[in-house]
């Protein structure tokens, strides 16, 4: 079959015309992704924000025992502080189970006997399980470390040693990581651009195939004086146009209009992080868009053309799209090395091609193999995509909306 | 030079799970004269549908052949499509699109002249009375204007031959009349039509000559008054149910 560009041209000029006139598709592919999703983050984060602020809140129940008499300082710091209810059981252990007492504090002999005087030794007793008693045994060590540090000053000034021969030595950190590497958004990034691309192309590759099929306009396009091969390309640009598009538009939105909102939920306390992407990294990202979308687009085209309306479009092309996103979920530790093997799997190739490039970190190698397997992909799916549509059953909609009785019918030869 | 539609020994033949091989068209053999009306006169199932689809290129015949202005619809399907308007009650419009954006998309992708396609619009919009509309999204006409466009859509690119299948099902008395109408006058422009029907009065009223098919067979092919002469019956009920029982008893 022979493709004619200049009949692409009309064919796909139809397609956005008419998409760009159809209240869902305009919603899923340019409205959610502007005002939709970044609004939902702001919302998520303002909660998450507003629940740690009240854990915060949240006095801790400790009982201290047996405290030296000569660090009563340590027990009036505890009494002051507003974080922290001092209180008393006879059976400690089992209060802290019950959740009643959220740890318990024991003031032990020194485990050395290095002849220090008032030396001492501390046993926390508190339940990991229970996040009040965890946030107990943190605020309990910090304030005893604090208490710790602030003693042995002291008792070296009297001994004659001044604060730099008695600290010895020093821990001062440098952070080589820039601002995009610490980012949470650099690390969310990738699963929006695939969420983005997969909302931005479910509608229109539902709407050209099935939908087309349910408002009988399928058999209208099969009889025009151009051949199927330029049909299903015009379809296929248009709804990697679409998803393209939508995932765009979502990252400007994410980058201008929310920036400055979102800014302080992904600042990681370290220095300020960025909503932008770095501009010499935004050819790769563009490319891995692009990229993304047509293997997208490929696949939800594939399984919607064997629908028969909207509807089961909508259920056809569903798991595909769960398919998609959750594998991009696993990947989303800052640990994960974007390795020449994992290049080789297609979708999770150009997310951790994606996030290297925006975090400044380009691995050649696995770039190269990474672009060579989505044109690989995006060949073999289109070229399925071709064999499938120039099937006369598949043009009259024998199968009923099941790609397994195509599959068992017509590749398997039953 | 040859009929422009041939059909010669054209069968197809459907495989279903719990029936076997169904051959739907059986080995049917017709030719259209040019600037004449050719009606397929059939019941429901009789094959009608399957050997239109076939002539439009849509399925591919399980064996014989047939041409469309001399182009094979197997060897050559883009050149039958492209002499070829194919109207059913299966092909819908695009409901987004208005009326003008509709005639043009049709003629521009059926490959007439692009100069020429400004010039083809307004013709066929003022030829089939849609000026009112046509600016108007095709979603938010009345089903008998949506017919209008339908026909105005088929004859977009000016081919030579038309198919007709079953056109007026579904629509009401006055627009059943009206596509008759305009069926008619598409054949004093000279086009030549193939015009599938199950409705007696349609046949007598357009048809040139009649081929009466069933069970994916064509039983007899003649014109109206040669089927009488033939049978000896006056109205085309009577003969249609002759030559269906014949062929019954033959089986």
């Amino acid at each position: 079959m022979v493709l004619n560009w200049n009949d692409v041209g009309i064919l796909y000029q139809r397609e956005l015309r008419s998409a760009l006139r159809d209240r869902t598709i305009v919603t899923n592919s340019v409205l959610l992704p502007i005002f939709l999703y970044p609004l939902l983050i702001w919302i998520v984060y303002s909660a998450v924000t507003f629940v740690s602020g009240q854990n915060e809140g949240l006095k801790s129940r400790i009982m201290l025992k047996d405290v030296p008499e000569a660090h009563v300082r340590l027990k009036q710091g505890f009494e002051k502080d507003r974080s922290i209810v001092l209180g008393s059981s006879l059976d400690p252990r089992d209060d802290i189970r019950q959740g009643l007492l959220d740890a318990l504090v024991e003031f032990l002999p020194p485990k050395s006997n290095l002849g220090i005087d008032d030396n001492f030794s501390v046993r926390m007793t508190f339940d990991e399980s229970r996040d009040s008693s965890d946030r107990a045994r943190s605020r309990i060590a910090e304030k005893i470390t604090n208490y710790r540090e602030d003693f042995l000053e002291r008792r070296a000034v009297q001994s004659g040693i001044s604060r730099e021969q008695f600290q010895n030595f020093w821990i001062d950190d440098q952070n080589l990581s820039s601002n995009q590497q610490i980012s949470a958004f650099t690390i969310m990034l990738p699963i929006f651009f695939i969420i983005m691309l997969a909302v931005g192309a479910m509608h229109p590759a539902i709407d050209s195939t099935a939908g087309e099929r349910e408002n009988s306009t399928w058999e209208t396009i099969m009889t025009a004086a151009t051949s199927r091969t330029s049909i299903l390309v015009a379809k296929y640009l248009y709804v990697a146009t679409m998803s393209f598009i939508a995932a765009f538009l979502n990252l400007f939105a994410m980058m201008v209009s929310m920036g400055t909102v979102l800014a302080p939920f992904f600042q990681t306390g370290r220095g300020n992080s960025s909503l932008r992407i770095p501009l010499e990294s935004a050819p790769l990202v563009l490319v891995g868009a692009a990229l993304l979308a047509l293997f997208i687009s490929a696949g939800m085209m594939i399984l919607a053309s064997f629908a028969r309306n909207y509807k089961e479009g909508q259920s056809m092309v569903g798991p595909f799209y769960i398919a998609l996103v959750l594998p991009i979920l696993f990947l989303q530790t800052p640990d994960f090395a974007f390795t020449p093997r994992l290049a080789l799997i297609p979708v999770a190739n150009v997310v951790m091609m994606i996030r290297e490039a925006v975090q400044g970190v380009y691995h050649w190698r696995s770039i190269g193999v990474t672009l060579a397997v989505e044109c690989v992909s995006i060949i073999v799916a289109v070229r399925i995509a071709v064999l499938i549509i120039q099937h006369e059953d598949f043009a009259i909609g024998t199968y009923n909306g099941s790609f397994g009785k195509f599959a068992k019918e017509w590749l398997l030869g039953k | 030079m040859s009929a422009p539609v041939l059909v010669r020994n054209l069968a197809k033949a459907f495989y279903d799970e719990g029936r076997g091989e169904i051959k739907a068209v059986d080995s049917i053999s017709f030719e259209c004269h040019e600037g004449e009306i050719f009606g397929l006169l059939g019941a429901n199932g009789a094959g009608k549908t399957t050997t239109l689809r076939m002539l439009s290129t849509i399925l591919a015949p399980t064996s014989g052949t047939a041409t469309i202005m001399g182009h094979d619809v197997v060897h050559d399907p883009e050149g039958v499509r492209k002499n070829l308007g194919f109207y059913s009650a299966t092909t819908a419009l695009y409901p987004r699109l208005t009326t003008r954006e509709t005639i043009e998309f049709f003629a521009r992708i059926n490959q007439y002249p692009s100069k020429r396609v400004p010039e083809r619009v307004e013709y066929l919009i003022h030829r089939f009375g849609l000026e009112k509309y046509a600016d108007a999204r095709i979603e938010k006409l009345s089903s008998g204007m949506k017919q209008k466009v339908s026909v105005a859509r088929t004859v977009a690119h000016d081919p030579a031959i038309l198919i007709f299948d079953e056109p007026t099902v579904g629509l009401d008395v006055l627009n059943a009349l009206d596509v008759q109408e305009t069926i008619g006058e598409l054949r004093a422009e000279g086009k030549t039509i193939i015009f599938s029907t199950h409705i007696m009065s349609e046949a007598e009223r357009l048809c040139d000559r009649i081929a009466i098919i069933h069970g994916g067979q064509i039983l007899a092919t003649d014109t109206l008054a040669g089927l009488r002469e033939i049978t000896g019956q006056h109205y085309l009920e009577d003969i249609f149910v002759l030559f269906v029982k014949a062929g019954q008893e033959t089986v």
